[in-house]
């Protein structure tokens, strides 16, 4: 079984197609990097997988079930475009939160372990208000990691963080996968997903262009699977 | 038709669209299917217009009756606050630019107002009845079938051409979408 | 249980971030405050106006400041975009749906509750003669608001003109439930008790609260996830 599965998703704005017939896999252990211009749908795409909305035709299949179930929400870990914690509250605060909402068995534990693979357990008391940007990224990437998620969705994860936090990042993703975890991730910083990535898929307006195992030739040039299979880099 | 009975009947076409409005909605809200939320919003459109219609007739009547422009009249009262409760599924339609979100909204705003209007009939109606005695001029709440039956036939061709109104304007707006990606 | 640990959960969060800045609540309660003083102080009313009207004063005064507190409960959870982690988190919409009501509640009814002296002291009304009966009242139209505001905040919560559309969806849909809270404080205000009339007044609010309760808890989801 696969982790991730859409199957022929279909996603209309109105009557305006903005994913068409997507079907594409990711199997567990794998990293899938999901690439493509803008307004390509990967943002929507990964989305519609994390269970944010919902595809008018087509299915999504977590470990073979809905995105929207409670067991597989268990399993998502989801780091979108903000960094969804609470500026009112501390660092400690905010990861026990989640914690709980989790449902871990010992939040406060939880919450302390990840700070401190984060490097913020200093900082732990300070509100996320008075937290600089690459601390804020970090408590990011230890909200998504929290609950051990077996599935990560990243949406342009490395796009603004400054070296730290993507030093952590891809330090954390590398872990994650030798554990066995599998990671959906869409990009345009195309190095960075790339090395860490098995796969790649092609979003050319909304639709799959290209899906297949990475190659050397992708990481040497990034603008290969463009050229290849998009509208030309 | 005597002015009189227009209130009445515009009521009657009210109610119509508004149970017309629910069904609409609920069925969008189940398949997603954009001809529901075309429906809802045609006939929500035209229940309010003809409403508006009524409202205003009958105030006027009660006007030439009595000497007062609003007479609290707990038909024609309750047929205001009902008119308040669907014009904001127009507003918030205005509000949202994306087509499901605002479908969807939209419905669920509809299915809020349907479950409000009997409670609002009846607390106007209560309220009115019990704790004021307004003088009621007569005329205002006079029915005949005569009269309700072309009001809820104009009610709905008026419908039925804005409903293909708004598919037009639903496939005019997708093109100007996929043109708009490069 | 967990269900219930839930929706406290979502309720000490926001009441834990409402307190640390208070906004919503002071505005709430310099609102309150303010209107009540305008109001005592350019209509000067008498006794006998006091007696038809301090029920409609004080609802409206309720009503219209807790607006203020429940624009915030789904619009709090949209800087950094926690509204998508909370969906995310495997707790029922419903439960988040309860736990931000709760939380609203909580508020609204501070605010209420610091009114009523205020409004005894500037009107000269000694309102708590029905006292059990007027708390009450009070609870069943102030959760009837809540629930109300609380499910527009949703879905309100990323268009534009949200302040603009809250009110508009909720005072007419509120306007039974706010009627017949009106009409049962009067009647407790002026020290007489809950008679025939104002039992079907009561039926009313708790039938309002039990439907939009149960219609909440059903669109909540669609509401949230489209």
């Amino acid at each position: 079984m696969s982790a991730v599965a859409v199957e022929g998703v279909w996603k209309y704005y109105g009557d305006y197609p903005a994913l068409r017939d997507v079907r594409v896999e990711a199997a567990p252990g794998t990293c899938l990097a999901l690439i493509g211009r803008n307004g390509a749908g990967k943002t929507t795409l990964l989305r519609i997988i994390a269970g944010f909305s919902t595809a008018q035709r087509g299915k999504i299949k977590i470990w073979g079930k809905e995105p929207r179930e409670a067991e597989t929400r268990r399993q998502l870990g989801f780091l979108g475009h903000g960094i969804s914690v609470y500026d009112e509250l501390s660092a400690l605060e905010n990861l026990t939160l989640f914690g709980k909402l989790y449902g871990l068995p010992d939040p406060r534990k939880s919450a302390h372990e990840w700070l401190e693979r984060t490097g913020l357990e200093r900082v732990r008391n300070g509100l996320v208000r008075e937290f600089s940007r690459g601390m804020r990224q970090r408590l990011a990437v230890a909200r998504a990691f929290l609950h051990d998620p077996s599935v990560l969705l990243l949406d342009e994860p490395f796009t603004a963080l400054d070296d730290r936090a993507i030093a952590v990042l891809q330090r954390l993703l590398r872990e994650a996968l030798a554990a066995g975890k599998t990671i959906v991730m869409s990009t345009h910083q195309l190095r960075e997903a790339l090395e860490l990535a098995s796969h790649v898929a092609l979003l050319s307006r909304g639709q799959l262009a290209f899906h297949g195992a990475r190659t050397p030739e992708m990481v040497d040039d990034p603008g290969y699977v463009y050229a290849r299979y998009g509208e030309g880099g | 038709m005597p002015a009189a009975f227009l209130f009445a009947a515009t009521v009657w076409a009210a109610a119509i669209a508004a149970v017309v409005a629910v069904i609409a909605s609920i069925l969008f809200l189940r398949t997603r299917n954009f001809f529901y939320d075309a429906l809802a919003l045609a006939v929500t459109e035209i229940g309010l217009l003809l409403l508006a219609a009524g409202i205003v007739t009958g105030a006027i009547v009660g006007h030439v009756a009595g000497a007062l422009w609003w007479t609290w009249d707990p038909r024609l009262t309750s047929a205001l606050v009902c008119w308040l409760l669907y014009a904001p599924y127009l507003m918030l339609r205005a509000a949202i630019e994306e087509p499901s979100q605002r479908a969807a909204s939209a419905a669920v705003v509809s299915l809020f107002a349907f479950f409000d209007v009997p409670l609002a009939v009846a607390a106007v109606h209560w309220w009115l009845t019990r704790h004021a005695a307004p003088a009621q001029p007569a005329g205002v709440a006079q029915s005949a079938w005569w009269s309700i039956l072309p009001v809820v036939m104009l009610g709905a061709v008026l419908s039925w051409v804005r409903l293909r109104r708004e598919q037009r304007r639903r496939a005019a707006d997708a093109e100007r979408r996929s043109a708009q990606t490069v | 249980m967990r269900y219930v640990r839930q929706i406290g959960v979502i309720m000490v969060k926001d009441l834990r971030a409402e307190l640390r800045t208070k906004e919503a609540l002071n505005a709430s309660l310099a609102f309150a405050l303010m209107i009540l003083l305008l109001f005592s102080y350019t209509f000067d009313p008498t006794q006998e106006m006091m007696r038809e009207i301090s029920g409609g004063l004080l609802w409206i005064v309720f009503a219209f400041a807790g607006t203020l507190t429940l624009n915030r409960s789904f619009a709090r959870e949209l800087p950094n975009d926690c509204l998508d982690a909370l969906i995310a988190a495997p707790i029922p919409a419903s439960a988040l749906f309860l736990g931000k009501c709760f939380a609203s509640f909580v508020l609204v009814l501070a605010v209420e509750l610091v009114s009523l002296p205020v409004f005894g002291i500037f009107y000269n009304v000694h309102w708590t003669a029905q006292l059990p009966e007027l708390i009450l009242v009070l609870l069943l139209g102030t959760w009837a608001l809540t629930v109300i505001g609380t499910i527009f905040s949703a879905l309100t919560v990323n268009i534009k003109l949200r302040e603009v559309m809250l009110p508009m969806l909720t005072y007419p849909v509120l306007m039974p439930a706010l009627m017949s809270a009106m009409r049962i404080t009067t009647v407790l205000v002026n020290g007489a008790p809950i008679g025939a009339d104002e039992l079907d007044w009561l039926k009313m609010l708790i039938g309002f609260d039990v439907i939009f309760t149960a219609v909440s808890l059903a669109l909540i989801e669609t509401v949230l996830v489209g």
